[in-house]
């Protein structure tokens, strides 16, 4: 014998799906056709059937029927002298000629999907499991069946938990790589910007250091010169004319006019460097999760100059035409990474000399608009509905991750707004974001 | 004015950076500085112009686009890259197509600013001062590698694939000998002079990129094709700096791309074995680091006792 034991509830991770239905067979021992009805009721009395609603009628190992305990009830001893009337036939009289059976090797969804198909409701019987050769081999309690696939079911359940899980991960990495790849065009740009004023402040101050020895002396060998003047010693004025001479050699006065040309310089380079990291603070504030009011022209013209390597490197200009805005709630981190995919989008969309993009903005019923318009090569008819698609992207392999506009999709209707394009292929791009002035349809995601 | 004094180009789109650099150079060159390019083609074009410094990226035109258009119009004058950032495709076009005498950054160190543009001056003064302008090799795609006798090849790499390629693109009779490690490829260097040495940057073992710093120093005739999935900018210009790679391809190996830099390198070195004097254009900076054994320090010092037998 290799069936389990009958009273074992099957472990529902040790269920495997070939013999999940031998899992829960109960080999039951059958009526013979002989029995009584009388003796069919007791049969049912005993513990071991307690649990049964049906028991099998079989003969040679052949199922002739079932007979159940609804039947019994209903048909005898419910009724006014029904064990005397009925007692004493043959349970064969009682027995339902086709009851439901199942083959010993089919899978608990497949015993699950019969049942279904075939009981009536309130559940009167079990089934009858048959072995291979279609003989005989036990009892199958329905809601033995029923509670597997319960199992089952929960199961699946917590698979599909952790499919999704992982899924959710793996979109949050690439959003994620999405922002590096931003981030690392952006560190491209600043290093640039930053870098051209830090190498002629660096190399002006070098140059102001290494000169400061020749002016101090210069200024030393005048004062030495009017000290020797106010004394009226001849013989020492002498001396510090000379030593006052050979300092203006080395360090010609006209010098002080290079020094403060240098100094403006720096000053002005050190402004810009202070500017640009004053931008890229605004641009990455952490408090992303915050809704502020915020100017948006102010976050318009940081991402413009964040963007400023682009546009510079492609001489694109640029014309903003503000309208009157009311302060806006919004996650100013987001909205910025907006404007820069939109605004960078613009640039890269330019390969000729007469680039320009134009930024308007408006208030419109109850809404702040901003459109990014360029005069780039356009987006074909039949390209434009798809733009917004996580992972379309047109540029080549490795170029774009395709999730640009579909995080600025996300950030607008997060903000409770819309984003939307229209196309001239060979004449221009325009992106629309509509922001709500009102706070209430704004729930900034963290 | 001294007449004598060489001559410095300075381009670059922002003003301040001309004025800081011109004050720094005035003393001893006879600097010329603009934010046009095209008024930097016409200088090189009119006059000996001994150095030009270009910024990378400018609004009309990037710097390798310049230099390379430079080298056209007055191949004499030495080219400098000077970057704010070094992007990966500009690091590699330098390389390849403005073939830069040194890639310098912001913000720049001035007194190695100095040294660097005082070394190029006088390389160009030399070379101005001989009556013959060189010729440079400019090969046209798709015409074979013309039936002449080449200098042995020597190719460097774990792979034996890159081998059978250059035997194929190159004419039947070349020498072309493979090697697999550092050591076997300076023993191969001592025992003859290769005019082209093709080597993959990656190695299980070895330090290549160390080596080939470190062989441009022996043996300045021989010219490196560097190639490699290995794509990074910072240390291409190293190699530009300490190891006048010649060449750098992206690798797997394009056969077209090869073979060009496979005919230019031969005919480079064949025109260094005529004009000893220009392997002067070559001088590298001493390497920063390098990891190597001592017996590949050995081979070369032989190589180099032997190419100095040689020049």
């Amino acid at each position: 014998m290799n069936l389990p034991s009958p009273r074992v509830v099957p472990d529902p991770p040790a269920v495997a799906a070939a013999d999940a239905l031998a899992t829960l067979l109960l080999p039951v021992t059958p009526l013979t056709p002989q029995c009584s009805v009388a003796e069919a009721g007791e049969r049912f009395l005993e513990a071991a059937n307690a649990k049964l609603l049906s028991l099998p009628v079989v003969d040679g190992g052949r199922v002739l029927g079932c007979v159940t305990r609804h039947e019994l009830m209903l048909r005898v001893y419910m009724q006014p002298y029904g064990r005397e009337l009925h007692g004493r036939r043959a349970v064969t009289t009682l027995m339902d000629l086709r009851p439901l059976s199942l083959s010993i090797d089919s899978s608990i969804e497949a015993a699950g999907q019969l049942i279904g198909r075939s009981l009536r409701q309130p559940i009167t019987e079990d089934f009858v499991v048959l072995d291979t050769d279609g003989h005989y081999a036990g009892m199958g309690v329905v809601l033995d069946v029923l509670r597997a696939l319960e199992l089952r079911v929960g199961q699946h359940a917590q698979e599909l938990e952790a499919a999704y899980r992982r899924l959710k991960a793996s979109q949050h990495r690439l959003v994620q790589s999405e922002k590096l790849a931003t981030l690392g065009q952006l560190v491209a740009g600043l290093a640039h910007e930053i870098n051209t004023p830090l190498g002629y402040v660096q190399n002006n101050l070098a140059m102001t250091r290494d000169l400061l020895p020749g002016a101090a002396e210069l200024a030393g060998a005048g004062a030495a010169l009017l000290d020797a003047t106010l004394d009226g010693d001849a013989q020492d004025w002498q001396q510090r004319a000379e030593r006052l001479s050979a300092a203006r050699a080395a360090f010609d006065p006209s010098l002080f006019g290079d020094l403060s040309a240098l100094l403006d310089d720096t000053l002005h380079g050190v402004a810009q460097i202070a500017d640009l990291v004053g931008n890229l603070k605004d641009f990455s504030r952490v408090d992303a999760a915050h809704s502020e009011a915020v100017d948006l022209h102010g976050l318009i013209d940081a991402a413009l100059r964040i963007a400023g390597h682009i546009l510079k490197q492609r001489n694109v200009q640029v014309q903003c035409r503000y309208g009157e805005l009311a302060p806006l709630r919004c996650a100013p981190a987001q909205i910025n990474q907006v404007l820069l995919n939109l605004i960078s989008n613009a640039a890269q969309s330019i390969d000729h000399e007469q680039g320009m993009i134009m930024i308007r903005t408006q208030m419109l019923g109850g809404y702040a608009l901003v459109a990014v318009q360029d005069n780039g090569r356009g987006i074909a008819p039949d390209v434009l509905p798809r733009i917004f698609e996580p992972f379309f992207t047109t540029k080549p392999v490795g170029q774009g991750t395709g999730l640009g506009l579909s995080i600025c999709q996300q950030i607008v209707q997060a903000h409770g707004g819309r984003i939307a394009a229209t196309s001239t292929p060979n004449s221009g791009t325009r992106f629309v974001v509509a922001l709500p002035l009102s706070t209430a349809a704004a729930k900034v995601p963290a | 004015m001294n007449v004598d004094k060489p001559c410095v180009v300075l381009i670059d789109d922002e003003e301040r950076i001309l004025r800081s650099l011109s004050l720094l150079l005035r003393s001893r060159y006879d600097v010329l500085a603009t934010t046009n390019p095209v008024q930097v083609l016409d200088w090189v074009r009119s006059r000996p112009v001994h150095v030009v410094v270009s910024d990378q990226r400018m609004p009309t035109i990037n710097g390798v686009d310049l230099l390379r258009q430079i080298r056209d119009h007055s191949p004499r004058s030495m080219r400098l890259l000077l970057t704010g950032y070094a992007d990966l495709a500009a690091v590699e076009a330098a390389v390849n197509e403005g073939e830069i005498f040194r890639f310098l950054e912001k913000p720049w160190d001035a007194l190695k600013l100095q040294d660097t543009i005082a070394d190029a001056a006088q390389i160009a003064q030399d070379e101005f001062a001989r009556l013959t302008p060189p010729v440079t090799a400019v090969t046209p795609a798709g015409e074979p590698v013309r039936e002449i006798v080449f200098a042995p090849v020597l190719v460097l790499d774990e792979d034996p694939l890159s081998v059978t390629v250059v035997r194929e693109l190159l004419p039947p009779g070349s020498l072309v000998v493979p090697a697999s490690t550092v050591e076997t490829a300076l023993a191969r260097i001592e025992q003859q002079e290769y005019g082209v040495i093709l080597a993959e940057l990656r190695h299980s073992s070895d330090d290549v990129i160390g080596a080939l710093k470190l062989l441009k120093q022996a043996s300045p005739r021989t010219l490196a094709i560097a190639c490699s999935s290995l794509r990074d900018g910072r240390l291409l210009i190293d190699l530009i700096n300490q190891g006048q790679v010649f060449r750098f391809l992206p690798k797997p190996l394009s056969r077209e791309l090869l073979r060009r830099a496979l005919q230019a390198a031969l005919e480079r070195h064949r025109e260094l074995r005529h004009e000893p004097h220009r392997l002067r254009r070559h001088v590298v900076e001493a390497p920063r680091e390098v990891s190597l054994s001592s017996r590949v320090l050995d081979y070369l010092r032989r190589i180099r006792d032997q190419a100095r037998l040689r020049a």
